[in-house]
């Protein structure tokens, strides 16, 4: 994606980011509107300071950043979303729009991943960020990037398997 | 294809959910107001833009320090090499307007480098002591053509004897 420098190509920009960076912040805060607080506080840092938004990964770590300060903000939320986020949990309110049947049990198997393995598989999936790009912004190496995403899809494929 | 494959389509269907209106509306008002901070901050001429960098403007006096004191020593090298015990005898100076293509006496210098006291001394048949002190010096001639800018330097050790008398009141 080419560098947005003026206003309305940041709604293009933001347009086409927006749903993988929401998706991306509630791996942490499954309350929409916190996810979009995130997103927002993200966003506009990062066009505050005339980064190039083709460094996606560099903006998937700022929402990051800023979604764990989120959270550990505010001692009563952090146990909130911890709970939230727990295995066992399901999600609080739909990440996905409009599921069929047949994709609620892979949603849900999206849903019980672990969290180092779900925010690659969001980043890759979604978001359609390299493993370079992801590597960034995790602050891991390309090939642990690479493995946990492949765990990923071995976990949700044994879960979709039938029993 | 890997093994993969159709996992992964399977998951590309799954569409994340979209922001809602009011986040766009939310990012275009934040943003407004950061380019207006920005406008604002634009014109105005910041006292900081015109401050002074002392620690810069130190180091450069310094150096400006250093440099004109070892131009000074360059300039003054030959006066460097006489200690400061000297006896310069004036510079004989020309006439104005007349420039001698020869060789004529610029300067003598008389540097004494030690002074030994050698105690009192009576001389030849004298009653009356006097006291012997010694002078070492190293003296040093100099000619230079006023025409040709060429200059000679003759230096050479010498040695003094001072018989000072000695009052016993």
């Amino acid at each position: 994606m080419d560098n947005v420098a003026t206003h309305e190509d940041w709604k293009v920009c933001f347009s086409s980011l927006s749903p993988g960076l929401l998706l991306f912040a509630r791996q942490w805060l499954r309350s929409p509107a916190d996810a979009e607080d995130v997103v927002q506080e993200a966003f506009i840092r990062f066009w505050r300071r005339n980064h190039n938004i083709g460094n996606r990964g560099l903006l998937y770590a700022t929402v990051r950043s800023i979604a764990l300060d989120f959270v550990r903000r505010d001692s009563r939320r952090a146990r909130r979303e911890a709970d939230a986020s727990s295995e066992t949990a399901g999600s609080v309110e739909p990440q996905f729009e409009q599921l069929d049947d047949s994709q609620r049990p892979l949603a849900s198997a999206v849903d019980r991943l672990p969290l180092d393995q779900r925010e690659v598989l969001v980043m890759k999936i979604w978001d359609e960020l390299t493993f370079a790009e992801i590597a960034t912004a995790l602050g891991i190496s390309q090939n642990t990037a690479a493995s946990r995403y492949r765990y990923a899809l071995v976990a949700l494929k044994k879960s979709l398997q039938p029993q | 294809m890997n093994d993969f494959s159709e996992l992964e389509n399977e998951l590309k269907k799954l569409r994340p959910a979209p922001p809602s209106p009011e986040l766009f509306s939310r990012i275009e008002r934040a943003l407004v107001d950061v380019a207006e901070e920005n406008k604002s901050t634009d014109n105005i001429v910041r006292p900081d833009r015109f401050r002074v960098n002392w620690v810069s403007l130190g180091l450069g006096l310094a150096a400006a320090a250093v440099l004109l004191i070892v131009a000074r020593f360059e300039t003054n090298r030959p006066a460097k090499q006489i200690p400061a015990v000297a006896l310069l005898t004036p510079v004989p100076r020309d006439k104005p307007g007349a420039i001698n293509d020869r060789l004529v006496p610029a300067g003598f210098t008389q540097v004494v480098y030690n002074t030994r006291d050698e105690g009192l001394q009576f001389a030849n048949g004298s009653v009356q002591p006097m006291r012997r002190v010694r002078y070492q010096t190293h003296e040093t001639l100099q000619w230079r053509n006023a025409a040709t800018g060429a200059s000679l330097r003759v230096s050479y050790p010498s040695e003094q004897v001072e018989l000072i008398p000695v009052s016993g009141q």
